[in-house]
């Protein structure tokens, strides 16, 4: 099989394009082909995967032309983790939305072109090399995120929307000047080279662009307080996109951040870190006060989504190698769970119009497995074992203990206490209460039940014997870690040069 | 003068900027809060060209008439990279038009203060 970086975002892109063709040939091809595409990318992962280790990353050159001067894509330990988790999940939510309602066949095609364009978009910005690139894949990921948000006529998708990119518009001018003071002070755009020549940028520009930066990927990576798009978003998409926003668009902002502030920028030990790590803290704590207020299930799992990636901010805030691998395996558990949250919810709010948390009365009854499948996911994201979620909280705290950050460690576990107290007051509502009189509900059609037990299997497989996935972790923190490490592999001329 | 030229070179670009900065943080209107989201990007777009300019520098481009000979050309990068944003800015646009036209039809206003179902 041909394994190479660049399928990533060349099919995707490729069978974007190619569904309104296909939709003439026959219909269900606008359905089948970006499944199959999919389901090649997530293969492909596995294999590359076992390929890569931190000694030996996988770069492919595009169009011949060598780093630093041509775009390059790096699939190392750690970006190929979250490339391959993108790529998985991507497959699994077109496995969900395959059949999810029978919406038409011009919105299907619209439906399929956007997510594939998403996809493609979320994993460019992952995989690519180049500072300048990863703008453009931004762009790509926002554009498609601000038109799925937009997806259906009846709900207030186009306020959302617009909303959405009047932040995305402002994120991306503030991302564009950063790259435009780095270039002018560089004369490069390579992200190895910018981290190799960074000691020669005056300080007060190295600030200036790190902030810049920082709030422009901060508000793709829902921090507080830019992330006022998220729960519009995440409430007014259609579910499988919710699914998608916190297990591949938030990853890929998340992603861009830690890249930015841990390989290009070497201002860790003069503040950076504690920045990222006081964001996260404010995050975390307002997000999951505000989730305990909501009333509307959607809005509620969004502010814990935001709360989840407050968690990851904190993580990777402490700077050492333990909180690098706390905030990946929070990043897989908030990726896996939080989608199986959003795909259940889907279901269960089916038919109430305000999606309140009111109308769920009961439905342990009425909908069985939707309903057990949302528990499993509510008691997995709190840190309940023996799930995925408790291990990932676990080697936080144990991070934060060890970095003796005591006050860190005590509002990580008051703000869990939190969590439990709205996940289990949802809970309540679906098997202690008498269902409401003739209600409607939704049976799962038989591909979005298959889904979410996939879903429920990993986080339950990883919460028994969680060394499925810690060799993965270790690796991909120690390549994060190793900053020197990443230029030599990519420019190693250069590096030598310097050196010398 | 030739600081104070340059200055006002930068200093244009970023007024620019700022002028469409204005227009989305104070216009109620959601077709001029697209105009300044479009005037905000030319902005920058302004300053990039600017940043990248040579005294004295030709177009960067590699024809039999410069060859082997010692010209000064501008640099192509941040060229490159404004014509990648423009794509991009008008990308941008175009969505956030259609959205102003979903909106109208659903609420029969483009007044932004009128339109909140959501909070906003």
């Amino acid at each position: 099989m041909v394994a190479n970086p660049i399928l990533y975002i060349a099919l995707p892109l490729f069978t974007a394009f190619l569904v309104p063709l296909l939709a003439k040939l026959w219909k269900p091809l606008v359905r089948i082909v970006p499944g199959l595409v999919l389901a090649y990318l997530a293969i492909m992962s596995v294999v590359l995967m076992q390929q890569v280790s931190p000694e030996k990353p996988i770069i492919a050159m595009i169009a011949g032309w060598k780093a630093p001067w041509g775009i390059n894509l790096v699939f190392t330990s750690f970006s190929g983790f979250i490339a391959s988790l993108i790529s998985i999940l991507a497959f699994f939510i077109w496995l969900y939305s395959f059949g999810f309602k029978k919406v038409e066949f011009d919105d299907a095609q619209k439906y399929f072109i956007l997510f594939m364009l998403l996809t493609a978009g979320s994993i460019g910005v992952v995989l690519t090399g180049d500072i300048f690139n990863m703008f453009v894949f931004i762009e790509i990921t926002s554009l498609s995120a601000y038109a799925l948000t937009a997806f259906y006529k009846g709900r207030d998708g186009a306020e959302a929307a617009f909303k959405f990119l009047l932040i995305g518009s402002f994120s991306s001018i503030m991302l564009l000047l950063g790259i435009a003071i780095l270039y002018t002070y560089t004369g490069t755009l390579n992200m190895a080279h910018l981290a190799l020549l960074m000691p020669q940028v005056p300080m007060h520009a190295k600030i200036t662009s790190f902030l810049l930066f920082f709030v422009a990927l901060g508000i793709e990576a829902e921090m507080f307080p830019l992330n006022g798009w998220a729960p519009d978003a995440y409430s007014q998409a259609p579910g499988p996109i919710a699914a998608s926003f916190a297990g591949i668009l938030a990853k890929a902002g998340i992603y861009a951040l830690i890249r930015v502030s841990y390989t290009i920028f070497d201002l860790g030990d003069h503040g950076g870190f504690e920045l990222l790590l006081v964001m996260g803290l404010i995050t975390m704590v307002v997000s999951e006060l505000v989730a305990m207020r909501q009333e509307n299930l959607r809005r509620m799992l969004a502010y814990s989504s935001m709360g989840q990636m407050g968690l990851i901010m904190i993580a990777f805030g402490l700077g050492t190698k333990e909180g690098i691998y706390a905030g990946l395996f929070i990043m897989f558990n908030h990726a896996v769970i939080k989608s199986l949250l959003f795909l259940a919810s889907a279901y269960l709010v089916y038919y109430t119009s305000r999606k309140k948390i009111s109308d769920l009365d009961g439905f342990g009854k009425l909908l069985p497995l939707t309903s057990l499948l949302f528990g499993l996911g509510a008691f997995a994201i709190v840190g309940l074992p023996p799930f995925s979620g408790f291990w990932s909280k676990l080697s936080l705290l144990i991070a934060t203990a060890n970095s003796h950050m005591e006050f860190v460690l005590a509002t990580v576990l008051a703000v869990s206490v939190i969590e439990i107290i709205y996940y289990f007051r949802v809970l309540g509502r679906l098997y202690f209460r008498k269902a409401h009189k003739e209600i409607k509900v939704r049976k799962p059609t038989w591909n979005s039940v298959v889904t979410m037990i996939v879903l429920a299997l990993v986080i339950i497989a990883v919460g028994v014997h969680p060394d499925f996935i810690t060799g993965l972790l270790h690796n991909a923190a120690t390549d994060l870690a190793d900053k020197a490490d990443y230029i030599q592999k990519i420019i190693p001329d250069l590096f030598s040069q310097t050196l010398n | 003068m030739n600081q104070i030229l340059t200055y006002s070179v930068y200093g244009s670009a970023i007024l620019v900027m700022l002028i469409g900065i204005y227009a989305v943080l104070t216009k109620k209107n959601l077709i001029k809060i697209v105009i300044g989201l479009s005037i905000m990007d030319s902005g920058f777009n302004l300053l990039l060209v600017a940043l990248g300019y040579i005294k004295g520098g030709t177009a960067p481009i590699f024809s039999p008439a410069v060859a082997g000979k010692d010209v000064l050309m501008v640099d192509p990068v941040p060229q490159a990279l404004v014509l990648t944003a423009i794509v991009i800015g008008f990308g941008v646009t175009a969505v956030a038009l259609s959205l102003v036209i979903r909106l109208y039809r659903k609420h029969n206003t483009i007044k932004i203060d009128e339109i909140k179902t959501l909070k906003w």
